[in-house]
């Protein structure tokens, strides 16, 4: 800002590169993890393992895909695991004690999400509470209210397509719904990224709060709404994770909030808001995935996981760290 | 505007500031740091909400609420800060708020192609200014590059009635202040009214009509520019001379609380 000159002779030519350049980092620790597998443990690379890893990241990139613009808008959602439980509690009590037809309960689901996203926007925006504390705070509420209403069972045993979701193959059992979905959403948000209002805006909003409201934004209306499409996101997710096992109890999907926000993170999103992709979070999402399964292959100890995972993070944004200081020539 | 007054706590920041625009006219408001221009003008665009006083234009009465008001009625402003987001295009930020879009499959959505031809247009043509790759995120331009997308920001509204300039100079270079004022001076007699707050009286002497001076939140004086000096105008600046206080006639009971 002081020095309004100094930009003027360092234009690029590819600003297609320039928004991309993001995912080289976790590209390049994708790539370093495939060849340290190929000399240790072979058997990585065969389709079923691939499967595994992509099965199990479907879930983080129905996730990934609104925290990615829930923190482009400088907001987090740390309730979204609880938000998973409490959907897939709701929907799995009216399916298995009241009867009512899978995919009204389904529905149900989703409406629960979106209830408890439109909650964390109103006491966010309206109430003026930091997201982080709303979030945190919302997150005992909707863990606790699964508790109460699955009074310590475990629900199991649920209709198609419940399963189907969690864990169904198509084309000759080749390929598992669940990745399906996963990419699907993603592609969507690659579409509301790029053009719609509610992802233009959430870049304004996330990058400089105030200019977005002098360009007439409402500011508060487009926060709201992305907690609410984060929590049917959670509400899908919890709809998959419940038919994966299919069973469901209050307590899962635990660590869903902190493993999404990394591997958004990972993907090259700012956690303060104004940039992120949707690519980005894919190659996050994935990664952080492979990882786990690597460990697993290798038999490793399952708590090197957690020591691979935070070391990924911290590599990823000191990497982005890195690219930042260079890119505004030191003077950030 | 008329009888305009805004306090923030007890800081009474305007107190019955009239103001009069005409068409095709650029009137230029000058005064210290902190004698209430910026706040008037966020009272004009709908940031703040006055206490007291009214608006009008084209002579009907006329409510500023919001920000967005005030784009639909055609006041259209340029802040110091020139509002800009960084890790945007210019064209995305030229269009932000306003998009283009059209429909795809029954689905609206952003019309990116032709906000970036328009964008482009409106830059070139009617600002005379190259941006090289247009599609560069906008902490990448110059100062004076960036003040233009802030301007074409405005051009693009569908009528910009009045164009509110903040220190459209003030964070440049003087290279980059010249051509600034060569596109104000372009878009000058337009059919639209121009503000222009500025702290450089020889701009303001060189593209103004008239000139409006502030004074510790209060009006101190109005010249037009054929009839005054440069000597006058910092008179009123300071508060050597005034229109107002001297015959007691508009100053009001209370003394000013800003010191």
């Amino acid at each position: 800002m002081s020095v309004p000159m100094v930009a003027a002779g360092r234009e690029r030519k590819q600003p297609v590169f320039e928004r991309y350049l993001n995912i080289l980092g976790p590209l390049a620790m994708i790539l370093a993890l495939g060849v340290i597998m190929a000399i240790f443990e072979p058997r990585f690379f065969r389709i079923t393992n691939i499967r595994i890893i992509l099965q199990d990241a479907a879930i983080y990139m129905v996730l990934g895909m609104a925290m990615t613009l829930v923190i482009t808008g400088a907001g987090i959602d740390l309730s979204i695991g609880s938000i998973s439980a409490l959907s897939a509690i709701v929907m799995a009590i009216f399916i298995k004690d009241l009867n009512v037809a899978v995919y009204v309960a389904m529905l149900l689901a989703l409406i629960v999400g979106i209830g408890c996203g439109l909650v964390n926007g109103l006491i966010i925006t309206l109430l003026r509470v930091p997201d982080l504390i709303a979030t945190l705070s919302t997150d005992l509420v909707f863990r606790g209210l699964a508790l109460v209403l699955a009074a310590g069972a475990v629900l199991q045993r649920f209709p198609e397509p419940i399963p189907a979701i969690g864990r169904g193959r198509i084309l000759n059992d080749t390929i598992p719904i669940p990745i399906i979905i996963g990419v699907a959403v993603l592609l969507v948000g690659v579409f509301i990224y790029r053009y719609t209002p509610l992802g233009r805006y959430a870049i304004a909003i996330g990058g400089n709060r105030e200019s977005a409201m002098l360009a007439g934004i409402n500011v508060r209306r487009n926060k709201v709404y992305h907690y609410m499409l984060m929590g049917a996101a959670a509400a899908l997710a919890g709809i998959m994770l419940t038919g994966r096992l299919n069973a469901v109890q209050a307590t899962v999907a635990e660590g869903f909030a902190l493993h999404t926000i990394a591997a958004v993170v990972v993907g090259g999103t700012v956690l303060f808001g104004g940039r992120g992709t949707m690519m980005g979070t894919l190659v996050g999402v994935i990664l952080l995935s492979m990882v786990t399964n690597a460990l697993v292959i290798l038999r490793m100890a399952f708590f090197w996981q957690l020591v691979a995972s935070g070391v990924i993070i911290l590599a990823s944004v000191a990497f982005y760290s890195y690219l930042e200081r260079r890119g505004k020539g030191g003077s950030e | 505007m008329r009888g305009i007054s805004k306090h923030f706590g007890g800081l009474q920041a305007l107190k019955d500031v009239d103001l009069t625009l005409h068409a095709g006219e650029l009137l230029a408001i000058v005064g210290d740091n902190g004698a209430g221009k910026s706040t008037l003008i966020k009272v004009l665009t709908g940031v703040y909400p006055p206490d007291g006083g009214s608006i009008s234009l084209d002579g009907q009465p006329v409510r500023v609420p919001s920000r967005r008001a005030s784009i639909d009625l055609g006041i259209d402003a340029v802040y110091q800060n020139l509002a800009l987001v960084d890790y945007l295009t210019a064209p995305e930020n030229v269009y932000l708020g306003n998009e283009i879009k059209r429909s795809v499959l029954g689905i609206t959505v952003l019309d990116n192609r032709g906000m970036r031809k328009n964008a482009a247009e409106v830059l070139n043509e009617r600002l005379g200014v190259a941006l090289g790759n247009i599609d560069q995120m906008t902490f990448n331009l110059s100062g004076g590059q960036r003040q233009a997308v802030a301007i074409a920001r405005a051009l693009i509204q569908q009528k910009v009635r009045i164009l509110i300039l903040d220190e459209p100079t003030a964070a440049l270079g003087p290279e980059e202040a010249r051509r600034t004022l060569e596109v104000v001076q372009r878009l000058k007699g337009k059919d639209m009214g121009i503000i222009m707050i500025s702290h450089q009286l020889e701009h303001v002497f060189e593209l103004a009509d008239r000139i409006m001076v502030m004074r510790r939140g209060r009006l101190a004086g109005v010249r037009t520019v054929a009839q005054t000096t440069r000597q006058e105008i910092l008179g009123l600046i300071v508060g050597s001379i005034s229109d107002y206080e001297a015959d007691g006639g508009r100053s009001g009971a209370s003394a000013p609380v800003a010191s």
